[in-house]
């Protein structure tokens, strides 16, 4: 027995002795930092155990397109864990840091869980808010991102505009005096989504905040379900934020290895559990039925259907001169 | 006020309809009833009115009330939409100050940075103009004029925090020429490690700045001293600048190497150092703060016989830049050669002295004669300022920078000189003539500077040279006699 226990110690030893300390950079988009803190300490833990190293995963939050423009100009992200897969083809695009084909590399097209875009409202929803054209009637306060920087923003602009289309039986130029009539009731844009939690939450600027569902439980989790309610809409987008391993960046830091496992760890059952925890949805389907009664049913339309994709989308809309430039003025 | 009215009413109404009830013993039972009922009809009535009213009136108030609410919401809103897009502003501000690159422009040169201070860059200037005036100089002619002294663009800068880097080229003289190319890496203030081309660290007076020397021209002890070189040097501060240090390796430097070269005339490099000590610099002794002192040398091998070029010096010259020593021709440089200078200074208020002695020995070969060659050399040198600023090795600025409508006339300074240079007399006749060469020169001078600014200054000095032997030389027949101007911008 006492021999066993010295091999067991001396091979404690050796493996400690030959455990390796890893850092990773995932640079992500604004709300998803309690997601990360407690997957981070999750992650850690099951690497720990499996290979014996010491993984410490440093965390960038901001406005999607921005994180993506920092990485394309220089930071050092061993993943990206972004709003839009538009911003992280900008990665693949522009700075050559990451395949094309990128998306194919994971399940359900690199996104381990989804999202969509809600309401949250004073307690009580004095301006009763029920659905997206209650939002355009005057004297409806609305805050949201800055769709040029945040991801989120984007979502919600398309949310918006896909219900427009949907409710205008595909008039683009209903639809698009509707978003018109929505952005003239929205007096301050964020950069990003946290920032517009700010405004709303904090500085009590606001009728309605057009909200991930994860920020929207969180602000009410934070701040009181006393102060806010969630109104979720009949219709809403289905977000799908996607996650990558920045592959040169990864192979010059020698964590290509502990990158991928960490994204992989996003669909095991720890980590789904995790995201519903966060109020993302999960796509584990046993998860997301366990946490069913944190989702509410509605109808999820997808920017490919009603916008005919991203690469679409983002140059209709959101690039310099598209549809947000002309019918939005500070 | 109609409410009260009618209140009243209502109360008086009642008063009076009870002692009517409690006066009338004598009416009938049911005339009375009858009345009773009435009255209590109409009594009703009246409170149904009186509480009709009340609800219209609080009612209408609620409405006003309402209505400031809803102003005063909004205002509110309006208040914190204004203080939050300001938040945002600021945030944006400081964000974009952060890859928004910095330029400044004042008395210290022109200069741009990124934002992160990466890269840093400084264009700075000088520019002399000077007049030189030879009285009574015995016929020698065309060495009275104007010229431009030093025309530089000085590029500085730094980049990545560590490593600086000078580019200063000389459009002054007869040609451009490249003054200082250097690459500094300061891996700590006490060791840095510096390559290219820049001031051998030797001579005290040589080390200090163009622009900040006392007179137009140093004194004739820098004719044993080295120029530029170019070389390796490790050097650095210690003890918070009380005591410096400079070692390096160089191609080598003839004495007096006026117009420096790009290269090296033989195989064999020199090595050159320099210790300097200010021991009080940090203490409390005000009158010693100013004290510093140290020495400097130089070795080396040459071997010019290599090449075509001689490895000696093109000759020694005077204040006024006259040539009154010079080797006879085939002499040239051919074994050790080197160079001890002891130097000091001292300044303390506006007073400022600077001493220094050196030692060029040097081996020359003419023919099959070969003779280690002594020259000697020293300087004192003098300043005060008369407005009252401190005087500085590094120069002062003016407390007061000149504006006559202010009354203003910036500083001045006397500044005085006295310096002597001993050619080995084992250099005569064999390595030089002494009827054409001068075997030493002692030359004294004083001056008046007038710093108007920062950056411009107006100099003027006069400056008497002997000469021992050398009595048919053109320079060093007679003494030499030397008004100097000068009106210089340095920025």
């Amino acid at each position: 027995m006492k021999t066993y226990l010295k091999i067991l110690l001396v091979l404690a030893l050796t493996i400690s002795a030959n455990a390796r300390e890893v850092k990773l950079l995932n640079v992500s988009y604004d709300p998803t930092r309690e997601l990360y803190q407690e997957y981070n300490a999750a992650f850690a833990k099951y690497w720990k155990t499996k290979t014996g190293d010491d993984v410490t995963i440093n965390q960038s939050h901001g406005g999607s397109g921005k994180q993506a423009q920092s990485v394309i100009s220089g930071l050092e992200a061993d993943v990206v864990t972004l709003a839009l897969s538009y911003d992280i083809d900008a990665i693949s695009k522009q700075a050559k840091l990451l395949p094309s084909d990128w998306q194919k590399r994971l399940p359900d097209n690199s996104t381990p869980y989804t999202s969509t875009i809600v309401f949250l409202v004073r307690k009580g929803n004095p301006k009763g808010i029920k659905d997206w054209d209650d939002l355009v009637k005057p004297g409806v306060s609305i805050i949201v991102p800055n769709p040029k920087t945040s991801g989120g923003a984007r979502w919600a602009y398309l949310a918006a505009y896909a219900y427009a289309l949907e409710a205008f039986n595909h008039d683009d130029a209903r639809a698009r005096d509707f978003i018109t009539r929505l952005y003239k009731n929205v007096p301050i844009l964020d950069s990003g989504a946290r920032g517009s939690t700010i405004t709303f939450a904090q500085r009590g600027i606001g009728d309605v905040l057009l909200a991930w569902e994860n920020e929207a439980h969180l602000a009410q989790k934070e701040f009181g379900a006393d102060k806010f309610d969630i109104v979720t809409p009949p219709l809403s987008i289905l977000a799908e934020p996607p996650v990558a391993v920045v592959d040169k960046i990864a192979k010059k830091h020698g964590t290509a290895e502990v990158a991928a496992a960490y994204l992989n760890y996003l669909y095991s059952d720890e980590g789904q559990e995790i995201a519903a925890k966060n109020f993302y949805r999960p796509r584990n389907q046993a998860v997301a039925g366990k946490y069913a009664a944190n989702f509410t049913q509605l109808k999820l339309v997808t920017v490919d259907q009603e916008f005919g994709g991203w690469e679409k989308a983002q140059k209709t809309h959101f690039a310099d001169g598209g549809v947000f430039d002309q019918i939005y003025a500070p | 006020m109609k409410i009260n009215q009618l209140l009243i009413t209502v109360f008086v109404g009642a008063q009076f309809a009870v002692a009517a009830f409690a006066a009338d013993d004598t009416a009938t039972n049911s005339t009375e009833a009858v009345e009773i009922e009435t009255l209590k009809q109409e009594v009703q009535k009246l409170s149904q009115k009186v509480s009709d009213l009340e609800n219209q009136h609080q009612t209408a108030q609620q409405t006003a009330v309402g209505a400031d609410n809803g102003q005063i919401t909004d205002l509110d809103q309006k208040v914190r939409i204004l203080e939050r897009q300001r938040e945002l502003d600021q945030e944006a501000t400081a964000s974009a100050a952060k890859s928004t690159p910095k330029i400044v422009l004042g008395p210290n040169g022109f200069g741009f940075s990124s934002a992160d201070s990466n890269f840093v860059a400084t264009l700075h200037g000088l520019i002399q103009l000077d007049s030189r005036t030879f009285p009574a100089d015995g016929g020698i002619k065309g060495n009275d004029g104007f010229l431009l002294r030093r025309a530089r663009p000085i590029f500085t800068g730094t980049v990545f925090h560590d490593f600086d880097f000078n580019f200063t080229p000389d459009f002054g003289g007869s040609s451009v020429q490249i003054q200082d190319a250097f690459l500094n890496y300061r891996l700590f203030s006490e060791l840095q490690l510096e390559g290219g081309k820049f001031k051998s660290p030797v001579g005290l007076e040589q080390l200090q700045s163009d622009a900040v020397t006392s007179f137009n021209e140093r004194s004739i002890a820098n004719d044993l001293m080295p120029n530029r070189d170019l070389g390796v040097e490790l050097h650095g501060d210690l003890f918070s600048g009380a005591l410096s240090y400079a070692f390096g390796i160089f191609d080598g430097s003839p004495d007096y190497n006026g117009t420096t070269t790009n290269a090296d005339y033989d195989d064999n490099k020199a090595i050159a150092g320099r210790i300097f000590a200010q021991p009080f610099k940090n203490s409390e002794i005000s009158p010693l703060k100013g004290l510093g002192f140290g020495v400097g040398g130089s070795w080396e091998v040459d071997r010019a016989a290599t090449n075509t070029l001689s490895g000696l010096t093109p000759g020694y010259t005077t204040d006024g830049q006259q040539k009154f020593f010079s080797y006879a021709s085939g002499v040239f440089a051919n074994g050790p050669h080197w160079r001890l200078s002891p130097q000091a200074y001292y300044y303390w208020g506006p007073v400022g002295l600077l001493a220094e002695y050196v030692i060029s020995e040097q081996r020359v070969t003419k023919g099959t004669a070969s003779r280690d060659l002594q020259n000697t050399a020293w300087e004192v040198s003098a300043g005060w300022i008369l407005t009252g600023e401190d005087a500085s090795y590094n120069g002062f600025t003016p407390k007061h920078p000149f504006d006559f409508r202010k009354n203003q006339w910036g500083a001045w300074q006397l500044v005085a000189r006295y310096a002597t240079l001993d050619v080995d007399k084992a250099a005569f006749p064999t390595f030089a003539s002494l009827s054409t060469s001068a075997s030493a020169a002692h030359a004294w001078s004083f001056g008046v500077n007038w710093y108007l600014n920062k950056n411009v200054r107006v100099n003027t000095s006069f400056s008497h040279t002997q000469f021992d032997d050398g009595k048919s030389g053109a320079v060093t027949k007679q003494p030499e006699n030397a008004l100097f101007t000068r009106l210089q911008l340095a920025f």
